[in-house]
């Protein structure tokens, strides 16, 4: 076990890099092929009507003049052994997992990361919550009363989760809970200042998420329920007189989750990276909105950031998942 | 057919929630007693009350910077008069008077010395900075100091840069070639911080700061009341907390100061004990606490102001289409909102090295459908009201006419425009470029609209679109490439940063503007006449007779057909009816945010 942890922990290091070297030449190297030149990158950074020495100032000062392997080669050693900016002022020291300073915001672009992260994993992991407990259950209910009304309903409401789009489900709760009856105020409260607001905060987000995902794992568990008590074994485990919670349970949906698993560990691990449209449409500043921030103002290091570090959780998402696999079935580690 | 039953209930209940949520009133917020675009000329809800309250501004965006000398946007030069006082400002009054230039730290206007290059300023000797220190001209000097710096503070306007006289003769010959060696590299490089400094700013004494110009510059008063002459105490632009971190906690000679600031999420701003009204007339501080709320979704920012969460949308662009179609159908919200000019203008350059012949560009000025490119820009309410000008009313100097039958025939004048094109030699049309910015919506739609509306007299157009962000720097503003593609026509927006002609037209018409990238002057007008005018201003320091040479130009250039105006931006902007003080400032070109209270 501890082997496979160890040969999956140097893949996602290697996994990271390809990552992170794509990206860069996305951002770097593509404007170049395209005859882009450092003081052409660099005139994106200034204001209004630049004077030629101003957009010069900046590309020294962001080190586009350099090539772009060196440029590379610079980010990763950031990210290994730290990196000292000047803010005019003072010397900045990032230490290591330094991933740059904001072009625009002229932070260190980790703790500016870091600080979008508690938004984000509360809003995944509250909706994450429902989702779960809610779709796996509609699914085994609708599975086991196959064809009864509550069967239809619920996959017809379902099938409308996973059709609209959080946007317009965001916006329509918005209309009605906060504007209109004026229940809940979607603004962030950390969890530590005051754990009842972060709570009353986050339920609209949550419920609206996991709206969308809990349709989608209840209709993965109902096939995946039908499929499985329709197996050999489930009429083994009934012909010999076992209680039927005991087959439902223990036999059904314990083979039923374990696809359900996997996807839940891979959207889990999507949604740390940041619920953009979520985010967006509550005003949530999370690593989505933060990631649409550094779009709009093309902050190359924030955007390597970012995907460097929403890659990092999909990817730890599936070791995690991987591991859980390997626990349960031996021949996942040969 | 049961699933499709359900489906269809679905859709019915989403609707009716839709239904129901159009409708909702909106129960926080007071009763009004103002009118539809009574902000535009009034005050609305005078008041020099104090409250406990808070002010909340909502904001779809983030600022490019809170430092006021790193920042370039419209809206933070309103914002910072909260937490800042340069040396002149606008006069805080309603519509077209608060486009006059008064006094704020100086005690009064510049005075120019005989040959133009020496500006003098008085400063009052008992303004205080937050912490209680006397504010002195080597302040004001080292503020401006700081905008040197452009490696740390990239944003703001080089004016310091361009007009003030070269710190040496290296650096004067540098600068004629678009260098800067051996000019001044701002206070965190130079070792003598305030020792030798910017030799182009002098203090013979802590009250008076002179200003040594390379050229005679009239409207000098207007560059210092942009927000980079707010005066900087050197010891707080020091360490972790200086430098690019000013940001984080500008030092305030404003009625508020920071409280806190978590970069681009939520600024909270609070009472400076050390402010003295009677120092600083144009502001007040009536509201206990200032917050703003930052990069927030536009349709929240929208919803929040009408349920009344929050006050005031920063940005002053108005509302979106879903929340203006709300306020014009409830005669409660559209009393409570204005529908104003901001001083901005969309346009078509047409260039006349293309374009040579002003037949052929006078074809294109008649042959426009003025009412498809306004739709183009929004409509009426929050696209704009359609130009005839190169200035918008708003502007000093503004002089209305039509030449070209853009509001008696605003669909397009085509008898005129084939009558031109015969007189151009090329009765059946002629073929040319069209570029835009093709991220940019608006702009998609206006180009094609124009595409149409000139395919009518046989002009094609080719359309070429172009990203934001390098559609200046290497596409519609680099003259080179705008010949060798042909581009005749280039989609163009201006706003000016000071309310007279010079701010307004002389980045686009003056023939010294054009540059070989980056340029402005994408029309490339470069008439011996314009140009005269232009020099003419800049050494008239009689501020009646520069008035009269603005509209002038304006003619000139429409005469010249060199630029096709199409709307005069407008925006639909909401108050909260709680709010005090509310009226347009034309300045600004949305409410200023100086004033407010709350009632």
């Amino acid at each position: 076990m501890i082997t496979f942890i160890i040969r999956r922990l140097l893949a996602t290091v290697i996994l990271l890099i390809i990552v992170s070297a794509l990206t860069f030449a996305i951002f770097f190297l593509l404007p170049r092929l395209a005859g882009e030149t450092p003081y052409d990158l660099a005139a994106r950074y200034v204001g209004r009507n630049p004077i030629p020495s101003q957009i010069r100032a900046m590309e020294t000062r962001l080190g586009l003049s350099a090539p772009v392997p060196v440029q590379f080669g610079r980010f990763l050693k950031a990210i290994v052994a730290g990196e000292t900016y000047t803010n005019g002022t003072s010397k900045v020291y990032c230490p290591a997992p330094c991933l740059g300073y904001s072009w625009r915001n002229e932070q260190p672009v980790w703790p500016l990361l870091v600080s979008n992260i508690p938004v984000t994993a509360s809003l995944a992991i509250g909706a994450a919550v429902i989702w779960l407990i809610g779709g796996v259950a509609i699914g085994v209910v609708s599975a086991l009363k196959r064809g009864s009304l509550f069967d239809r309903v619920s996959m017809s409401t379902a099938l409308a989760g996973v059709s609209l789009p959080i946007f317009f489900t965001g916006q329509i709760a918005l209309l009605l809970f906060s504007y209109h009856w004026q229940i809940f105020n979607v603004t962030y409260v950390g969890i530590t200042q005051n754990p009842l607001e972060w709570a009353k905060n986050l339920i609209l987000p949550w419920i609206v998420l996991a709206f969308l995902y809990s349709a989608l794992y209840a209709r993965l568990t109902r096939a995946g329920m039908l499929e499985t008590m329709n197996e050999d074994y489930i009429r083994t485990a009934r012909a010999k007189g076992l209680p039927e919670r005991t087959v439902i349970f223990k036999h059904g949906l314990r083979a039923a989750l374990t696809p359900i698993l996997t996807i839940f560990g891979m959207d889990l691990g999507l949604l740390f990276g940041g619920a953009i449209l979520t985010e967006l449409t509550f005003s949530l500043h999370g690593l989505g909105l933060f990631t649409i921030e550094a779009i709009d103002n093309s902050d190359l290091p924030e955007i390597m950031g970012v995907v460097l570090l929403a890659s990092f959780f999909i990817i730890i998402a599936n070791m995690v998942v991987d591991i859980l696999y390997a626990v349960i079935d031996p021949r996942v580690r040969l | 057919m049961n699933r499709r039953k359900s489906l269809g209930l679905v859709a019915l209940g989403a609707t009716a929630a839709l239904a129901v949520a159009a409708c909702g009133s909106s129960p926080s917020t007071a009763k009004t007693t103002s009118a539809f675009d009574e902000a535009i000329t009034k005050v609305v809800n005078p008041s020099n009350a104090k409250t406990n309250g808070t002010l909340v501004f909502d904001a779809a965006v983030t600022p490019d910077s809170t430092d006021y000398d790193n920042t370039y946007y419209a809206f933070m030069w309103d914002f910072v008069r909260l937490y800042s006082m340069p040396l002149m400002t606008y006069k805080s009054c309603p519509g077209t008077c608060g486009e006059q230039l008064v006094p704020d730290l100086a005690t009064g206007p510049g005075v120019v010395s005989d040959n133009g290059l020496e500006w003098t300023y008085h400063i009052q000797p008992d303004v205080k900075f937050q912490n209680g220190v006397t504010v002195t001209s080597e302040d004001v000097k080292y503020g401006i100091e700081r905008t040197f710096a452009k490696n740390i503070l990239p944003n703001g306007p080089t004016y310091y840069q361009v007009l003030l006289a070269p710190q040496n003769a290296t650096c004067a010959a540098s600068m004629a070639s678009g260098g800067n060696t051996g000019c001044y590299p701002g206070p965190y490089v130079d070792p003598s911080v305030n020792e030798m400094g910017l030799n182009a700013i002098t203090t013979p004494n802590s009250t008076t700061i002179v200003f040594h110009l390379a050229h005679p510059f009239s409207d000098f008063n207007y560059v210092v009341a942009i927000p980079q002459s707010t005066p900087v105490l050197p010891s707080w632009d020091t360490g972790a907390h200086g430098g690019a971190n000013f940001q984080l906690d500008p030092i305030s000679t404003g009625p508020y100061e920071f409280q806190s600031y978590t970069l681009n999420k939520q600024l909270v701003l609070v009472r400076n004990p050390n402010w003295n009204p009677a120092t600083d007339p144009q502001a007040k501080q009536l509201v206990n606490k200032i917050i703003v709320n930052w990069n927030m979704n536009q349709n929240t920012v929208d919803q929040d102001q009408i349920a009344g969460y929050a006050d005031m949308d920063i940005q002053g662009l108005g509302v979106q289409t879903a929340a203006k179609d709300k306020i014009l159908t409830t005669p409660s919200l559209k009393a409570d909102a204005d529908d104003a000019i901001n001083g901005f203008l969309r346009f078509a350059y047409i260039n006349e090295q293309v374009i040579p012949n002003v037949h052929c560009r006078e074809a294109i000025e008649y042959a426009a459908n003025k009412v498809t490119l306004q739709d183009a820009y929004g409509g009426s309410i929050i696209g704009g009201q359609i130009a005839t000008t190169v200035m918008p009313p708003n502007i000093l100097g503004y002089k209305s006419f039509d030449l070209y039958n853009a509001v008696s025939d605003p669909t397009g004048d085509i008898a005129a425009a084939k009558q031109q094109l015969s007189l151009c030699g090329k009765p059946n049309g002629f073929t040319t470029g069209l570029a835009y910015r093709s991220d940019r919506p608006q702009d998609v739609l206006a180009a094609q609209a124009l595409e149409a509306a000139l395919n009518q007299v046989g002009i094609k157009t080719v359309l070429s679109g172009y990203p934001t962000g390098t559609y200046y720097s290497n596409y519609a503003g680099v003259p080179a490439y705008v010949h060798s593609h042909d581009l005749g026509i280039s989609m163009g927006g201006w706003g000016a940063d000071w309310p007279d002609g010079y701010g307004f037209l002389d980045e686009l018409s003056n023939g010294n503007s054009i540059a070989p990238a980056g340029n402005t002057n994408i029309s490339e007008i470069n008439d011996p006449t314009i140009n005269s005018l232009f020099a003419e201003a800049a050494n008239d320091n009689n501020a009646a007779s520069r008035l009269a040479i603005w509209p002038q130009i304006d003619k000139d250039i429409m005469a010249q057909a060199a630029i096709l105006p199409i709307v005069y931006q407008k925006v639909l902007l909401y108050r909260n009816p709680n709010v005090t003080n509310v009226y347009m400032d034309d300045y600004y070109g949305m409410y200023n945010y100086a004033v407010l209270g709350l009632k």
